[in-house]
């Protein structure tokens, strides 16, 4: 429901090219103060969603709101700092110049020398825009969208380019950001990403909304508790295959893999059955696997 | 919106290639046409010496290439790598880019302009009352804008590998028909019909009626001020076009 406290409000989004839906009936509102990751696969619809988001289109029905008012008139009154992955970056300037403009463009401006050390592109300030590397780039592009007080801050596929240290860098001085009651709104198929960083992840397939929770409870909607034993006597199967909470099981030998979404239920359960589980592991699946899990169950409830 | 200027201008300044060819080149092309005419002979038909006649037209030319050169192919690149969208997420309005670029243009086509002027006055002893030297500098000046906005219009029409020849195209057949590097009087009949509607024709003629002291051609006029609402109507049409799709 679009209220005003919602940072973002989307209220039954679609837009299509042509024949196919990119957003379909999207519903969401962003609260203050979260750390939101919109997360994947190519052509989920994530970059069209931050499109929407942000004004660059238009919706073919529905309404996106920002702070209660239009997508425009919340980046007029500097309340939107965002950094695009498809954003470009004007040549033959050199980074300080560019950061100058962009502070000089926001109605909150930080001082264009507080801006450059915090997106770490200080050293690099005076080289010229064309000559940086991929994750340089990504900096400065990072540097212009912080470069004012803004409440909203949105990130498509921020860390695209840029090694492992830059990487870590980058998503500690996003917390930082996000610290200081920012609302944090960033697209990544990096799973791994989304896991370490938001507090509220939205899954998105195929324009829809899939899951919205935490890391957590997208993993569990996954049945995303994996628990592994072997068993020396005679398996049951049929036994096995009717442990409550089960989602899926692999029998191959005399080790057995079963996905659980209550894994103490379920090996509760075994027990149960008067068997002995023999080198019992429970472990938490990947939000990869999760992913997968949750993206493919979508598509064969499509088929 | 001043900082994007200042900006666009550092940027136009710091480019060497464009600075020639835009400041120094038609400098250098009226001294190549004009060099071995004396300054005795007249173009039929104007009252003009050859120096004189060249003179406006070369700073015509050198404004064109400023404006149309500059824009039109940054203006395709610039929407094509992203930056144009990046700025839509800032607080310029969305003119505000097009007339930065505009703006920026114009302040570097003034020197282009002057510097034929000096180098003309210099070297090949045109002389003109003061009066007719701020005039020109201000008719040839104001005239570039319909250029500039036709850059623009290109800028927002092309993109990728075809921006390049179709500036080219423009730039070159303007130039050429519009009469900017030879007189149209030398041009056939047919040709020279053409050559009077375009509006580089129409530029060179306001500044060569400035230098007769005379009042320019009604036609002249109209087809300046009709080129302009033109250009800048396309241009503003293709700018509305590509934000939606962007």
């Amino acid at each position: 429901m679009t209220t005003t406290a919602s940072v973002v409000a989307f209220d039954q989004v679609s837009k299509a090219y042509g024949t196919v839906r990119a957003v379909d009936g999207l519903t969401l509102a962003l609260r203050p103060g979260e750390t939101v990751a919109l997360l994947g696969p190519n052509g989920a619809g994530k970059s069209t969603t931050l499109d929407l988001l942000l004004g660059l289109k238009r919706p073919d029905s529905g309404t996106v709101r920002l702070f209660g008012t239009s997508p425009r008139d919340a980046i007029v009154a500097g309340r939107v700092g965002a950094m695009l992955q498809s954003g470009g970056l004007m040549d033959e300037v050199t980074v300080a110049e560019l950061v100058r403009l962009a502070c000089d463009l926001h109605p909150k401006p930080y001082r264009p020398s507080e801006v450059l050390v915090r997106a770490g592109v200080a050293q690099i300030a005076d080289r010229k825009v064309d000559k940086l590397s991929g994750g340089q780039a990504q900096r400065v592009r990072f540097a212009l969208a912080t470069a004012g007080d803004s409440d909203l801050i949105v990130l498509d596929e921020p860390t695209t380019g840029m090694d492992v240290t830059t990487r870590q860098a980058f998503w500690a001085t996003m917390r930082e950001q996000a610290g200081q009651g920012r609302t944090v709104l960033f697209a990544t198929h990096y799973l791994e990403e989304a896991d370490a960083v938001a507090d509220r992840v939205l899954v998105l397939h195929r324009g829809r909304l899939l899951a919205d929770g935490t890391a957590a409870e997208i993993k569990a909607k996954a049945g995303a508790r994996r628990v592994s034993f072997d068993i020396a006597d005679a398996i049951d199967e049929p036994a096995l295959r009717a442990l409550p909470f089960l989602t899926g099981i692999d029998i191959s030998g005399r080790t057995v893999r079963i996905q659980s979404s209550d894994a103490d239920a379920t090996v509760h359960a075994l027990y149960g059955l008067g068997v002995y589980p023999r080198n019992l592991e429970v472990a938490g699946l990947g939000l990869e696997q999760a992913f997968v899990a949750i993206t493919s169950a979508e598509e064969a409830k499509s088929r | 919106m001043n900082t994007l200027i200042r900006l666009e201008l550092t940027r136009a300044l710091r480019n060497r290639k464009f600075l020639f060819f835009s400041v120094i080149y038609p400098s250098v092309l009226f001294l190549l046409i004009a060099g071995n005419a004396d300054s005795g002979t007249k173009v039929p038909g104007t009252g003009l010496t050859v120096p004189t006649y060249m003179m406006v037209s070369m700073a015509s030319f050198g404004a064109l290439t400023a404006v149309l050169m500059g824009n039109s192919e940054r203006i395709a690149k610039e929407r094509e790598g992203g930056w144009v969208r990046q700025l839509r997420l800032t607080t310029l309005p969305g003119r505000g880019y097009v007339l930065a670029k505009t703006a920026s243009a114009a302040v570097v086509s003034l020197p282009s302009i002057v510097i034929v002027f000096a180098v003309a006055a210099a070297v090949k002893d045109v002389r003109l009352d003061a009066w007719q030297w701020l005039a020109l500098t201000g008719a040839i000046w104001a005239g570039s804008f319909v250029f500039a906005a036709l850059g623009v219009a290109i800028g927002y029409l092309a993109s990728g590998d075809a921006v390049r020849p179709i500036t080219m195209i423009t730039y070159f057949g303007l130039s050429m028909l519009g009469g900017l590097w030879m007189p149209t009087t030398s041009f056939p009949g047919w040709l020279q019909d053409i050559a009077k509607w375009l509006p580089t024709h129409a530029y060179a003629a306001l500044g060569r009626a400035i230098e007769q002291s005379r009042a320019p051609h009604v036609q002249d006029l109209a087809v300046l001020v009709v080129s302009f609402v033109l250009f800048a109507g396309g241009a503003a049409w293709l700018y509305r076009k590509d934000t939606l799709k962007a």
